[in-house]
């Protein structure tokens, strides 16, 4: 029918246009030379000139700690939180609510600045750049852990669960942690995947905290755009890979649950 | 002392009344109907004893203890939800064994109790199944055997059978009521279903917006409906105003409203036999209706009385639409309604 | 109790944060004095009108035409089997994160100074891709589009797999023809979402920063650039100034969403349901 095949044009036009940079991308880093319509040639000297390079794992490294610490960090708040609100107090998962969806609308430029304006210079902990790092992101997240806690925890409809516990002996905190997080753990590691997506490619906010005393690998990648083409499409494609591992892992887990 | 005992019990939600002044008693080994509509307050009642819910004042003892103000984990008690509520990431012996765990046995004791329970509830062969790989009754005996397992004071039902469908569910009372009976669990039902109660009950009590409108038990709160919300739940009644039926025969009642079941009436196509013990009225047959074993017909009396008569359904119906027949009611059965 | 420390969080890195950037943007610079002049420099001085300008024209025009494109490829996707649907899926997904430095980089291999397509049209003698500036506003939106399409496609998707197709066969047995059901069924039933959809992307392209950064240097005024300018850098620092044009930042995507609530309702009162 003409219809069908307007629409299965339409989608694949639209999926060609969004993969061509990509493509584009990985094609680069293996190029020797490309200012005309074609590459010259094709060339792995410039994965040479940057993979065994350290300050690149280390800038990898480095993304690597701030994400663990922040997932970790904010996937125990998190929980916390959302026994109180499930066990105890579950009107107040209105305010939580919007509380948490309030990072998805300022988004990362506002909360990476105010962030910065009130702690760049404080004494101690506060001043630190990791913790400003950390502090940001657990924020920016908020919204992504949290929605995936509370689907999952209707998902498994945990006050009913809990109920059946406490009659069964048990304390409210026992059935919330040792019953109702087993059951949500798929859920809690698709939200952190996410998480650790949006957290593996911003640039913003590391730009505006840490600027290059703490280089991660958005940092490292803007050095090297001033350095050479291929060498930045190199780092891009390497970060690209590793986000692209994260979100398989979540879209796996998340048709594994369903 | 009763083995449980409810004392001027009152709970209210944000406006809403939802238990008003409640007096229950349940003697030891019975099993006890909390009957009536959705939103009376029976399955409040049954929370408050667990614990789920607390009282806005009121003592609720169990075995001589006042247990009002008792955390739920204590109480002694086992439940059975509608939605079943088995822990999913558990298999049929854990499930079923976690009270007894909270309970800190020994594992050997753990194990014997649960094979012999999973016996009782006849599911052998699905020890290491998860609930989702169980079929609704199945996971029903699941959540049954978890709350039985660990010798609770007391078993409640907050309307465990009101997602199995109608063949199911026949089987399944029949063997609730079995293990009931064997173990001699003092028991509290809940459902909204009348026919369950019926045929489940050794007492019921029928809620009513918040207030228990009769107790009784099953045959008694058949067969001597007191109000007429009562003989509306309970039974097929013919309720009808006293004054239209004066009108037809010249008898005056105690009350405005009377009930009669339509059980009761018998049909004939001629006059019968009357006496001071009997009512004689005319009718047309206006509606024949088969529902399987029970042929009703709808008889015509006069403008404002319809009468539902019941027969059994033999071979086939004795009567005709549209024919006049005599319908005669022994006094005894015509009930006065408050 | 268990909610203090997420409580404590949200205190100091969201609330307090906010307080102050918003308190500082009344206050003159290190005195405890009320004062209106960073809002005044802003909307006197044309490097930061025109930032703001700049910006929320981006943000309109790249939301626009994501969201049209998004539309008939959400479409599309919902009439594709349930195969193709999902591959297009994954492809939505993998390339929603190809945003920022990355994307920027990949449309200055396409259409910067020496890039393919520019080189290409030089060689087909094609003048607008020519001579064609990557540098420049046009540039910007051509690039803030590619990221506005997955992310608005995505959003779409449910909203058109709630079209049921029983309401599209009830409007042809009516003798309704494709247009006439899009503009007396479709479009009015898919408003609300369409709506809420542009206002997230008119956020997102309007706090964009790293394709922004990585795109234009100093070419192109623009917001959040302007903004960090304020607080890090060489340049010496004006916290005041740069907390006023936050302030004005976030009213701007409150604006938006308040456009959106206010558009819902006249929809939905004016008996489009």
């Amino acid at each position: 029918m003409k219809k069908v095949n307007f629409s299965k044009w339409m989608m694949w036009v639209t999926a060609l246009y969004l993969i061509l940079p990509l493509v584009l991308t990985f094609l680069y880093s293996f190029s020797s030379e490309w200012i005309n319509v074609l590459p010259t040639g094709f060339t792995f000297k410039y994965y040479m000139q940057i993979l065994p390079r350290q300050d690149f794992y280390m800038s990898l490294a480095r993304t690597l700690l701030i994400c663990v610490l922040t997932i970790v960090l904010a996937g125990i708040l998190m929980l916390l939180a959302m026994y109180v609100v499930t066990v105890y107090h579950p009107k107040f998962d209105k305010y939580l609510q919007i509380l948490c969806m309030i990072p998805y609308a300022l988004q990362g430029i506002i909360i990476a600045i105010s962030i910065l304006t009130l702690y760049s210079g404080a004494k101690g902990l506060f001043g630190s750049r990791i913790i400003m790092l950390v502090g940001t992101y657990c924020i920016i997240i908020l919204p992504y852990m949290y929605q995936g806690i509370r689907n999952a925890l209707r998902a498994v409809s945990a006050r009913e669960l809990i109920e059946a516990a406490q009659i069964l002996g048990c304390t409210r905190f026992y059935a919330f942690f040792r019953i109702i997080v087993p059951n949500i753990l798929s859920g809690i590691i698709i939200s952190s995947m996410l998480s650790m997506g949006i957290i593996f490619g911003d640039f913003v906010v590391v730009n505006v905290i840490a600027g290059s005393s703490y280089q991660t690998a958005s940092m490292f990648l803007y050095k090297t755009m001033a350095q050479s083409g291929q060498a930045t499409s190199v780092v891009i494609v390497v970060m690209f890979i590793i986000t692209l591992i994260l979100s398989t892992i979540a879209f796996k887990l998340r048709n594994k649950t369903h | 002392m009763a083995y449980i005992t409810f004392e001027n019990i009152n709970k209210t939600f944000d406006t809403n009344h939802v238990l008003k002044d409640i007096q229950l008693e349940v003697e030891q080994g019975e099993l006890v109907t909390l009957l009536g509509p959705s939103g009376c307050g029976k399955s409040t009642l049954l929370r408050c004893l667990a614990g789920l819910e607390t009282v806005d004042s009121g003592i609720i003892s169990l075995n001589s203890e006042d247990i009002t103000h008792r955390p739920t984990s204590d109480r002694e008690i086992g439940m059975v939800f509608q939605q079943y509520s088995l822990f999913p990431n558990m298999t049929v012996e854990q499930n079923i064994g976690f009270g007894l765990k909270m309970k800190k046995l020994p594992k050997e004791i753990i194990k014997e109790k649960t094979q012999n329970i999973i016996k009782l509830v006849h599911l052998e062969g699905k020890e290491k199944h998860v609930p989702s790989q169980l079929s609704g009754g199945q996971q029903q005996r699941v959540a049954l055997a978890r709350a039985i397992v660990t010798e609770p004071k007391v078993l409640l039902l907050d309307e465990p059978l009101s997602a199995i469908d109608a063949q199911l569910r026949r089987v399944l009372q029949i063997e609730i009521r079995k293990i009931q009976r064997q173990l001699n669990m003092t028991t509290i039902f809940v459902t909204h279903d009348q026919d369950e109660a019926m045929i489940m009950s050794d007492r019921i009590h029928l809620f009513n917006a918040g207030k228990i409108e009769q107790s009784g038990i099953p045959v008694e709160l058949y067969t001597h409906p007191k109000t007429k919300f009562v003989a509306s739940f309970i039974g097929q009644y013919n309720i009808i105003k006293a004054s239209d039926l004066s009108e037809l025969i010249e008898e005056s009642f105690t009350k405005e409203t009377i009930a009669i079941r339509p059980e009761v009436i018998q049909i004939a196509t001629k006059e019968m036999p009357q006496n001071n013990e009997t009512l004689q009225i005319q009718g047309k047959i206006i509606d024949l209706i088969s529902r399987g074993n029970i042929l009703r017909y709808h008889i015509e009396v006069s403008r404002n009385i319809i009468l539902k008569v019941d027969t059994l359904f033999r071979t086939h119906s004795l009567f005709d639409l549209e024919q006049r027949v005599w319908l005669n009611i022994e006094k005894r059965n015509i009930i006065a309604l408050d | 109790m268990a909610l203090v420390p997420l409580a404590g969080v949200l205190l100091f890195y969201l609330i307090i944060p906010l307080f102050n950037l918003i308190l500082k943007s009344f206050l003159k610079e290190g005195q405890l004095v009320f004062t209106l002049e960073y809002y005044v420099s802003v909307f006197t001085k044309k490097y930061y009108i025109g930032a703001i300008i700049n910006s929320v024209l981006i943000a309109i025009i790249s939301a626009t035409i994501g969201m049209f494109i998004a539309l008939f490829a959400a479409n599309a996707a919902n009439h594709a089997t349930a195969k193709s649907k999902n591959k297009f899926l994954s492809i939505l997904n993998m390339t929603s994160n190809f945003s920022g430095i990355p994307l920027a980089f990949a449309y200055i291999i396409l259409l910067g100074n020496t890039g393919i397509l520019v080189v290409l049209g030089k060689k087909l003698g094609i003048e607008a891709l020519a001579h064609f500036n990557v540098y420049t506003i046009t540039g910007l939106i051509i690039t803030y589009v590619y990221f506005q399409i997955p992310l608005a496609t995505l959003l779409l998707i449910p909203t058109f797999e709630g079209l049921r197709k029983e309401w599209r066969e009830a409007s042809q047995i009516l003798k309704a023809s494709s247009f006439q059901y899009w503009i007396h069924i479709g479009i009015p039933i898919l408003l609300p979402s369409i709506f809420s959809t542009l206002s997230v992307l008119f956020a997102n392209a309007l706090a964009a920063y790293a394709t922004a950064y990585a795109l234009l240097a100093n070419n192109v005024s623009l917001l959040p650039i302007r903004i960090s300018e304020m607080f890090v850098g060489d340049v010496y620092q004006r916290p005041g100034l740069g907390s006023a044009l936050s302030v004005i930042m976030m009213l701007l995507m409150v604006i938006a969403v308040y456009i959106n609530q206010y558009l819902l309702k006249k929809v939905r009162g004016g008996g489009a349901r």
